[in-house]
């Protein structure tokens, strides 16, 4: 696929095995591993940082309780009372974008929000999920969603199918601006990369210092965009509430 | 009485420390380049689904090419109205 020295290498995925059930490839891959370190790092550091319990929290535990403070409070900010009980939810998409994402800024290892299938697959989730919670807390009434009071009558048939595309284009916005914020960077950093080794005598140096600032950057998006995933659901839960 | 009088000061000191706390930095300063970003997605986003609409509609319907035409615009408009929305959602942070 991608040439050897291409930035793009980095985005290929690797099958490990051939499994294939009827006509779908289901082996594992490079980003199935990478998805599975994920969950066991958070799992792992999740229990082990809560389990002593202490009242005085060492400082891992602090972080744990600040990881949950904070989806707790974005919650609570966005949905009100109603936002408690979506909490495993927003915490289990928060955390699972956030550490994949880095995951991915460890050297050498492939970064699966990068591909524009994982991030869809999750934005979908959270796309049904909520328009399913819609239609249980408003039966047939959630369709008013698409009809905005205090319009002329005849502008119905324009406004509503606008309203329709609107509703429909939430998930496709919210996976491409995960997807292409990670490709994005992992890419330039790989071609900064690139210029290290290509730059003559000790030049290289300048692109090396580029990199230590990019790879600052980088963690600093891996967050933003895991916060902009989880606070954009919360908006969603509280849209499937409140219409209009 | 002096006890109390160390409750109420413990208590005011406590208060000042709350007050001082609570205001964790919800949101990260933004870049130009994020939030051009952010926007062009959603226009992005909304003309994909009214192609994406407007192409079934076609093929079902042999409306061709009237519903793409149709439904391109219905999507740019519904991206701009994204975009208004999270202007107005930004506006009110």
């Amino acid at each position: 696929m991608a040439a050897k020295d291409s930035p793009l290498k980095q985005f290929e995925i690797i099958p490990y095995s051939k499994t294939e059930v009827g006509s779908y490839d289901i082996s594992f891959t490079n980003s199935s591993l990478s998805m599975v370190i994920t969950v066991a790092v958070i799992t792992l550091f999740l229990t082990l940082t809560v389990n002593p319990r202490s009242l005085v929290p060492t400082r891992m535990q602090l972080i744990s309780e600040l990881m949950y403070n904070f989806i707790a409070q974005l919650l609570s900010d966005t949905v009100g009372d109603n936002g408690k009980k979506y909490f495993p939810f927003v915490f289990s998409i928060f955390m699972f974008v956030l550490i994949g994402n880095m995951v991915g800024m460890v050297p050498y290892q492939f970064t699966f929000t990068s591909h524009i299938i994982v991030t869809f697959a999750l934005a979908s989730v959270v796309f049904i999920g909520v328009t399913i919670l819609g239609f249980v807390n408003h039966g047939i009434k959630f369709f008013t969603f698409f009809y905005i009071p205090g319009v002329p009558f005849y502008m119905h048939p324009l406004l509503i199918p606008i309203e329709v595309i609107s509703y429909l284009s939430r998930p496709i916005s919210l996976s491409v601006r995960l997807f292409a914020n990670m490709l994005a960077g992992h890419t330039l950093l790989k071609v900064f990369a690139g210029f290290v080794v290509a730059m003559p005598f000790f030049t290289g140096a300048l692109p090396l210092v580029f990199i230590v600032a990019l790879t600052g950057l980088e963690i600093l998006i891996a967050f933003l965009q895991a916060y902009v995933f989880a606070i954009l659901t919360c908006l969603y839960i509280n849209d499937a509430y409140h219409l209009h | 009485m002096v006890d109390e009088d160390k409750l109420k000061d413990l208590k005011e000191r406590i208060e000042t420390a709350k007050s001082i706390n609570t205001p964790i930095p919800k949101k990260k300063k933004e870049s130009g380049a994020g939030f051009g970003f952010k926007i062009s997605t959603e226009i992005i986003a909304a003309l994909v689904v009214g192609v994406g609409i407007g192409l079934i509609v076609d093929k079902y319907l042999g409306t061709k090419p009237f519903g793409l035409i149709i439904f391109f615009i219905f999507g740019a408009i519904a991206g701009f109205l994204n975009v208004y929305r999270v202007m107005r959602r930004i506006e009110k942070q």
